[in-house]
């Protein structure tokens, strides 16, 4: 009888911590709230996982672009879509990220995008809607998607006319 | 000094090979236009290619070891080739 | 927030990290380069090498050594690179066509300087095989359009008597989110032949007799035709590959092959019987100065879950038929079971079975009708083969994968229906054919 109690409390933690340990938000609320808190800058959206060749590739460079233009209202937000967190967190331990990443193991987020292939990024300008889109990550497009960033970067909520900005470049 | 090419034309099929080669003409063609029609029902999602995305999981995992094999069963036997490329894997990019 | 931490090149490269690309390349008949492996959150893509070294050994027969290094490098947009050198040697002895007999028998070399004699009940033999080839192939890959991928590549290769040309192009489409792929591969040819010896007059009997006798070289020079001969391949695949699920891919593959030129074995002859089954005589055998085959090829990979040990099943079945009245069917299968995080044992077995050739004779008895194509050669005839082996493989603390393979091949000729004759009871007329294949390989 003792030894039942005993058992039945464990369990009782034990699904306790197990629900506690569960995110507190559904993937879809985490990314709503970091896209509230970011209002009004740039945002960089990636979908990537760590099984994933040119996701992992990508990482020097999204590391670059938020240190070089977050003080401009920019920030990457990264959602991970790997199945089973552990192979997510066990990548970041060897590739640190400076940027947000959150966990979308059941890809309910990708989904709501209808993601085509995985890298996915989409750039999300001031006003808040997606400017523009990117399936898949080359080395050798990092110019392009850089002089987008700084497009958009160029571009205040009040002033939606077109201020192309190409050769016009501040200096970072 | 080259050697003029004989004139020798090659030997027609005979009926049993004919046969058995249009049979399976027929069952290619009936497995490749089954898996067309239903492949687009077939499938998983861009973010659901972990597994599909290990070497082992490519279809030549090992391109040495077949090229090594592939030398040996051509020289051995009179049969050689058919494997092919593409697809599968990390579908990234 | 947090530094940006450089990674090091000291990276632990982990197994599921290390996921292959799906951009394979490779010329047609089977010989892809290199899967290009993902790099470790690096900037620059290194090149990334692959070696092995092949030994193959036939009981009493031939041995073949063969080493190979391939390097492959991926570019800023996904174009790949690779290049490969092989370097192989043969020695020993190989069948000559001749049947066994149950007294000796005398045979000239093939560069007609000096005779071999074959004991009683023994399976005619020539051991003047000896040669290293050298050959070179490049492959270039890339993306032309976001769902296309085009391919193409060259080959070389150079032995003693043998010189080998090729150009191949492959053009790649993927549909259905990258879960269909289609693809269409071509491949051309150009070799030339210039056997020790020249090329044998097809039927013309082998001259036996004293090598270093005068009028030798004017005889010998009358069973010649030629010094050397030209042979051209052009192949066509197409593939079609498919994601089942997540655990599964399956591909299916038909090739059409043409083969036209000097397709007959300079070296090989057959063996002409009296009705007692006692050879009179030895003369050259002769093929048709074209081939083409085709094939259908299906293949499934299925990766299982913890209760099977994570293991990756590959199952694949060949279906080969040609003109010359030839039929095969290949099935080959390989289990690949982790053992721990850093290595893997890998199984494998593989059924071969081929019908003979229309023109495949053993032997030709003498009274026979005028003939037209004859071979003796064991390897077109009907035949039944078997490998059983295994490889293990394991990655080493700086990422680099070191494996061995060793497997047992066996080859069992049957006979297709020809007439026993009384001479030759009690020899062995379909001998079977063992070989010991050991492999070491290194990634690096």
């Amino acid at each position: 009888m003792k030894r039942m109690f005993v058992l039945l409390l464990l369990l009782i933690i034990f699904s306790a911590s197990a629900s506690s340990e569960q995110q507190a938000y559904s993937p879809q609320e985490s990314l709503e709230q970091a896209l509230l808190a970011q209002d009004g800058k740039v945002i960089y959206i990636d979908f990537w996982a760590s099984w994933c060749g040119p996701c992992v590739k990508s990482f020097p460079w999204m590391n670059k672009i938020q240190q070089q233009y977050k003080d401009l209202g920019f920030t990457v937000i990264s959602i991970n879509l790997d199945a089973d967190e552990t192979n997510a967190r066990k990548f970041l331990q060897d590739n640190p990220a400076s940027f947000a990443v959150i966990y979308d193991n059941k890809g309910t987020i990708a989904k709501h995008f209808s993601i085509q292939g995985m890298p996915t990024s989409m750039l999300i300008g001031r006003d808040g809607d997606i400017k523009y889109r990117h399936s898949g990550f080359f080395n050798g497009k990092t110019k392009q998607y850089e002089d987008e960033i700084r497009k958009l970067l160029h571009t205040t909520t009040t002033n939606l006319s077109n201020k192309t900005n190409r050769g016009n470049h501040e200096s970072e | 000094m080259k050697v003029n090419k004989t004139v020798f034309k090659t030997l027609s099929l005979t009926n049993s090979s004919k046969l058995n080669a249009s049979k399976v003409k027929l069952a290619l063609l009936t497995a490749i236009t089954l898996s067309l029609s239903a492949c687009s029902s077939l499938g998983v999602e861009p973010w659901e290619r972990d597994l599909l995305a290990k070497k082992e999981m490519a279809l030549t995992s090992n391109p040495i070891d077949a090229a090594l094999d592939d030398h040996i069963y051509f020289s051995k036997e009179a049969s050689s080739g058919g494997k092919s490329f593409g697809g599968g894997g990390c579908g990234c990019n | 927030m947090t530094n940006l931490n450089k990674t090091s090149k000291q990276a632990n490269k982990t197994p599921n990290i290390k996921a292959a690309l799906s951009l394979a390349t490779g010329a047609l008949l089977g010989t892809s380069i290199l899967t290009a492996g993902a790099a470790q959150a690096e900037e620059v893509d290194e090149w990334q090498f692959d070696s092995a070294f092949l030994l193959y050994s036939e009981v009493d027969r031939v041995t073949a050594t063969e080493a190979i290094i391939a390097g492959t490098k991926v570019f800023e947009n996904d174009e790949i690179l690779s290049l490969k050198l092989t370097v192989d040697a043969l020695t020993g002895a190989s069948a000559n066509g001749a049947v066994a007999q149950p007294k000796a028998q005398t045979f000239t070399r093939p560069s007609g300087n000096g005779q071999y004699v074959t004991p009683a009940g023994e399976t005619p033999l020539d051991d003047t095989f000896h040669d290293t080839r050298v050959q070179l192939n490049g492959q270039w890959t890339q993306p032309l359009s976001e769902n296309i991928t085009g391919s193409v590549g060259g080959h070389f290769s150079k032995e003693y008597d043998y010189l080998s040309l090729g150009v191949n192009g492959n053009l790649a489409y993927d549909f259905n989110k990258k879960n269909s792929t289609i693809s269409m591969g071509l491949s051309y040819f150009q070799d030339t032949f210039t056997p020790e010896g020249g090329i044998p007059k097809p039927h013309s009997s082998m001259l036996v007799g004293d090598s270093s006798a005068p009028e030798w070289d004017t005889e010998f020079a009358k069973t010649r035709i030629g010094d050397s001969d030209d042979k051209s391949t052009a192949d066509i695949l197409v593939g079609f590959t498919q994601v089942i699920n997540r655990r599964m891919i399956t591909a299916f593959n038909y090739s059409y092959s043409m083969v036209d030129g000097y397709l007959t074995d300079p070296f090989k002859v057959v063996s002409v019987l009296n009705n007692d089954g006692l050879a009179q005589d030895y003369i050259y055998e002769s093929r048709p100065d074209s081939r083409v085959k085709q094939s259908t090829f299906m293949q499934a990979k299925y990766n299982f879950d913890d209760s099977l040990l994570n293991t990756v099943a590959d199952v694949s079945y060949r279906y080969m038929w040609d003109d010359w009245g030839i039929n095969s069917h290949t099935i080959d299968t390989r289990f690949t079971v982790p053992v721990g995080a850093t290595s893997y044992i890998e199984p494998h077995i593989r059924f071969y079975q081929q019908g003979a050739a229309d023109f495949y004779q053993p032997y030709i008895i003498e009274e026979q009708a005028p003939i037209g194509f004859v071979s003796a050669d064991y390897r077109i005839g009907e035949m039944t083969a078997v490998t059983v082996g295994a490889k293990y493989g394991v990655v080493l603390n700086d990422g680099n994968e070191l494996s061995f393979r060793l497997e047992y091949y066996r080859q069992t000729p049957t006979n297709a229906g020809f007439a026993e004759l009384s001479a030759l009871k009690g020899q062995d007329i379909y001998p079977v054919v063992e070989a010991l294949i050991a492999q070491v390989s290194y990634s690096f």
